[in-house]
């Protein structure tokens, strides 16, 4: 079954000068899950996203045309990152994956299941 | 009715310990061995959690073999498996106790409904909302693999424990919420025997027994609640402390405290009125010392309070409370009443009175409230 992984991270954590120092280990981090799904035999796809604020929402109210905005859906304190989209045969096997995803300060990653059939 | 004393209880421990409870336990009852025993293990037990916690973190290995933590063969009691899927930490925590007595107990939606105070319907659809995560997400009814154990009996034991509180927030234990003790007693009591060396689901079981021998006399009959230290000790249930105390044997024979048997402990404590006629507050005082330490929230930071002001001056357990953050509290029906009891202790009836009227005035349940109100209805002008 699938599940998406999303990744929310606070981008400041990529700012500053500790900034690039932290980007690589994350990086680092990421390439270390994916050899492992690799390793596992984990079909999986994932992607890195721009930051927030080059994002453009669509918004609904009530249906109708929806208007564009200028910046991410949610106005928090964390930004929608990247994400994975995994095989596994449950639920806590793709937490298991999840928790590998790094993170550095504060963030969280949502573990959805995807729609089938 | 003879209780056992330390005799049986040195049985269960190293000579060690025998020597240190023979020096340091002068008052020979079981919450001094309890402490005791504790005391020696408080620092492997803060050890043991750094190093949990730090395995917690790690990655996790796709090969489980190399888990350091050794563990019987799983238990192939689809009970247990139950329980661990109804108690799942994806869950909210009230869907797990609903689920929890539904699906294991058999109790009936209306009757979980009026012991979360909650519409039946609203109740059914947690229920069913629950059921359908689990579906939908494919979370696995299984027992949790080695790496994960640690996290997932500590949600059981979370579990139950909220479900206890939620059967004791009314005192007059009306006829539903005596039910939902009922079936929190059985849970506990089947978890203890399904898991047999953890220590903590022993001490919850001890937890249990102990606050239900007390069932027939927390409340007068007038419908006002009797605190503990006032409690008629006739109307206690001997035969529930005597299994209380048995079973936090049973957890402390596996040498790996927990809050959960502190817990027990102080309540034991307490039951030793109903053999010795008083209450040792200093060994109280000590358990609370130790729960504090693994458990630093603010229910046990006041009952500690409460327990200093016993054991010392009342001013002690007054200066602990200030101590405590008063605008974080302000909302908190126990910070207030803790503070008009022991304000009365040290004669500052004008501040007493505020207290109770600050407690009042977050609207306790029927039977604290007649209490807090004769409370402040019998403070001299």
């Amino acid at each position: 079954m699938q599940y998406m992984l999303l990744i929310h991270e606070d981008e400041s954590a990529y700012a500053g000068e500790n900034g690039g120092a932290v980007m690589e280990a994350t990086l680092a981090g990421h390439m270390k899950l994916m050899e492992e799904l690799g390793a596992a035999g984990v079909a999986f796809s994932g992607e890195r996203l721009r930051e927030a604020h080059t994002a453009t929402t669509i918004r609904y109210e009530n249906g109708g045309e929806g208007t564009l905005h200028d910046g991410p859906f949610a106005e928090t304190h964390e930004e929608l990152g990247g994400f994975y989209l995994i095989e596994a045969k449950d639920h806590d096997e793709a937490v298991r994956w999840a928790r590998m995803i790094p993170i550095p300060g504060n963030g969280a990653v949502e573990v959805r299941p995807v729609w089938q059939e | 009715m003879q209780f056992r004393d330390l005799d049986l209880a040195e049985d269960a421990f190293s000579a060690a310990c025998e020597a240190a409870l023979r020096e340091e336990a002068p008052i020979r009852d079981p919450a001094a061995w309890a402490f005791v025993a504790a005391r020696r293990r408080a620092l492997d037990v803060l050890r043991k959690a750094a190093r949990e916690a730090r395995a917690l973190s790690a990655r996790p290995e796709a090969d489980d073999m190399g888990d350091v933590i050794a563990f019987p063969d799983p238990i192939p009691d689809d009970r247990l498996r139950l329980l661990f899927t109804c108690c799942h930490p994806a869950l909210a925590p009230e869907a797990r106790i609903a689920l929890a007595l539904r699906v294991i107990c058999g109790v009936s939606v209306g009757r979980i409904a009026r012991a979360f105070l909650a519409t039946e319907s609203a109740t059914y659809q947690r229920i069913t909302r629950a059921k359908a995560k689990i579906r939908a997400a494919r979370i696995p009814f299984e027992t949790p693999p080695p790496s994960e154990w640690g996290v997932r009996v500590g949600a059981v034991l979370e579990t139950l424990e909220t479900a206890l509180g939620i059967a004791y927030r009314n005192a007059a234990g009306e006829g539903e919420t005596e039910g939902l003790a009922h079936e929190v007693e059985r849970l506990a009591a089947l978890l203890a025997e399904l898991m047999p060396d953890e220590a903590e689901a022993h001490g919850l079981a001890s937890l249990v027994l102990l606050v239900r021998s007390r069932e027939g006399a927390r409340v007068d009959g007038n419908g006002t609640m009797v605190p503990l230290s006032q409690q008629d000790v006739a109307l206690w249930d001997a035969r529930r402390i005597e299994a209380g105390r048995t079973a936090l044997d049973r957890a402390t024979a596996l040498r790996n405290p927990g809050p959960l048997q502190t817990l027990a402990a102080i309540h034991l404590a307490h039951a030793m009125r109903w053999r010795t006629g008083r209450t040792d507050w200093i060994a109280v005082l000590r358990l609370y010392d130790m729960l504090l330490a693994m458990r630093p929230t603010p229910v046990v930071a006041i009952n500690r309070a409460v327990a200093l002001s016993r054991a010392h001056p009342p001013e002690e357990g007054l200066a602990a409370l200030d101590a405590l953050d008063a605008e974080r509290l302000a909302d908190f029906l126990p910070f207030h009443a803790a503070r008009a009891d022991l304000l009365v202790l040290a004669g500052r009836r004008e501040d007493a009175r505020a207290a109770y009227e600050a407690a009042l005035a977050l609207a306790p349940e029927a039977a604290e409230a007649r209490f807090l109100a004769a409370q402040l209805a019998a403070l001299p002008d």
